[in-house]
């Protein structure tokens, strides 16, 4: 059988990427351009800021993936690109120019939900097998997915207000350690030790989960000890703020994976890089006789490599769409 | 030589393919919060409807603003994607050219103004022959009509945003032949290098700017 070679284009947020994916499983190139020095300087991503930027850098990052993968756009076969959730006007860069190079290319141009792309990561590394419960974690999104078959997505679960990413954010903009927050505090996590008593966030009967009382609950936290002229343990309320937010995630996940019979779990988004979740995780899936994989680094945070790898699914489905795609902030996995 | 001229700054969708000062086709579609879904597919249909194949197309020349921040990206992205994909020359100009260019009166001076809100906008003043004597900016109009009591000759708006006390407008319908020929020997830039002239920085760096000043 010919090998797929698919282009992925990815602009959903802050990074903007290009990635050659043969066959749903080997990365050929894979070129991330972040801006996260840029969005530093704000505490978090500046949407007009990002739109900017994207436009600025997609033809250079096109260019060099194609160079590093030594291939031209006659040897790719389709194009796959994030149309959404996310930054409207992020999406809008990647999404325009991959029909562009649709349209003036006579290329198949195929629409991939960037949580789709999240999972389809776990691709790349070892071929996925269904049914599988899959968690994707990250700076918009807190969900869980059960997948019956390839490419079938049920949402059984997500965040009712803040992503967790999103409060790992916030949580360490109040104590002041910097922006991004995610890897800050599961650094400081490791120093310090369970000491401040902080709430089990939506502690219920359902997969949903909800941040802002547990982010509201460390602000709170960290005034009155002001107020009281008391020095706050940044080490330990990481600590503690992560071992809370690991147990909520652990103990819905758990139960999703049993109430639907499930042994395979897969991580996902930039959040499953949190060294204290993929422990927690990995030790309760041994016990448990589940089968859980995460990917690298470098394919939980936003790339194309993903989206290439989801688009490759879709292409063997023949599920691509005209010209008109538009891009969607929100829009569910279906 | 085959021009692909391409100003998605507004509201509109304008278009042309241009070939040695002949108007092959155009559009001028207003698609308003439909411009990033529909921008290329009604391109591709005018490539289309006049046989045109995109590999015909020797230059681009793109309006890069200012305007409406979004609606300048797509057709910036759709232009440098295009230029750089095909190896195909390219060129911006902003829109406030297009606007005065476009002007079919004779006047001494030609101003473009595009509404950029709360009382500014996005102006230009051109003399009669379209050199600039007051360059793009963004300028509250209260100080825009101070500069022209010393204009020395007869001068017109030239605008598709209604402002309320502002006599003598004209609207603005793109000449684009007109346009492709008074830039089609406009000097080519790398497709890389195409940015946007938004003219106005983003409110989160406006906002760091003044605490750096305080």
């Amino acid at each position: 059988m010919k090998d797929v070679y698919i282009l992925g284009i990815e602009s959903s947020c802050d990074e903007t990427s290009a990635s050659i994916v043969r066959n749903g499983t080997d990365e050929i190139a894979t070129v991330v351009l972040s801006q996260i020095d840029i969005h530093t300087n704000f505490g978090g991503v500046v949407p007009e800021i990002a739109s900017r930027h994207h436009l600025k850098n997609i033809t250079m990052v096109l260019e060099e993936c194609l160079n590093k993968a030594n291939m031209t756009m006659k040897d790719i076969d389709a194009i796959a690109v994030t149309y959404g959730p996310g930054l409207i006007g992020s999406l809008l860069v990647g999404l325009e120019a991959a029909k562009t190079l649709a349209f003036v290319h006579n290329k198949p141009l195929i629409p991939v939900h960037h949580i789709a792309g999240h999972i389809y990561a776990n691709n790349l590394i070892k071929t996925m097998e269904y049914p599988l419960i899959a968690l994707v974690v990250s700076g918009g999104h807190t969900d869980l997915v059960y997948m019956e078959d390839e490419f079938k997505f049920q949402h059984i679960g997500g965040t009712l207000d803040d992503a967790v990413g999103e409060c790992y954010d916030k949580v360490a903009r109040v104590i002041g350690v910097g922006y991004p927050g995610g890897p800050v505090i599961d650094q400081m996590a490791t120093l310090g030790k369970h000491t401040y008593n902080l709430p089990l966030p939506l502690d219920d009967n359902s997969y949903n989960f909800s941040f802002s009382g547990l982010k509201s609950a460390v602000i709170n936290l960290v005034h009155n000890e002001e107020q009281r002229g008391n020095i706050i343990d940044k080490e330990d309320l990481a600590t503690s703020f992560q071992e809370v937010v690991v147990d909520i995630i652990t103990k819905k996940t758990l139960k999703a994976l049993k109430e639907f019979k499930i042994s395979r779990l897969i991580l996902a988004g930039g959040v499953a890089a949190n060294k204290g979740l993929r422990e927690k995780l990995s030790t309760v899936c041994v016990e448990n006789n589940i089968d859980c994989s995460y990917p690298p680094i470098k394919y939980c945070t936003d790339n194309a490599a993903m989206i290439a790898t989801a688009g490759y699914f879709l292409y063997k489905q023949g599920k691509f769409s005209n010209l008109e795609l538009n891009a969607k902030s929100s829009v569910e996995l279906k | 030589m085959k021009i692909l001229y391409l100003d998605t700054s507004s509201s509109f969708l304008y278009c042309a393919i241009v070939k040695d000062s002949i108007l092959v086709g155009e559009l001028k579609l207003k698609l308003e919060r439909e411009l990033s879904s529909l921008a290329l597919s009604e391109i591709s249909n005018l490539f289309l409807v006049t046989s045109t194949s995109a590999i015909d197309i020797d230059k681009i020349i793109v309006v890069n603003g200012p305007g409406s921040f979004t609606g300048i990206r797509v057709g910036l992205t759709i232009a440098k994607t295009f230029a750089w994909t095909l190896k195909k020359d390219i060129t911006t100009i902003s829109s406030l050219d297009a606007m005065a260019i476009s002007c079919q009166e004779k006047y001494d001076f030609y101003i473009p103004i595009i509404d950029a809100r709360r009382g500014y906008v996005y102006a230009c003043i051109y003399d009669k022959n379209y050199n600039q004597v007051l360059k793009n900016q963004y300028i509250s109009l209260d100080t825009l009509k101070v500069t022209l009591d010393n204009l020395p000759g007869t001068y017109t708006f030239i605008s598709n945003d209604k402002f309320e006390n502002l006599n003598n407008v004209k609207s603005y319908d793109p000449d684009f032949v007109k346009i492709v020929n008074h830039f089609k020997d406009k000097e080519n830039i790398n497709p890389h290098g195409v940015d946007a002239l938004y003219l106005k920085l983003t409110e989160a760096e406006e906002k760091q700017e003044e605490q750096n000043n305080d």
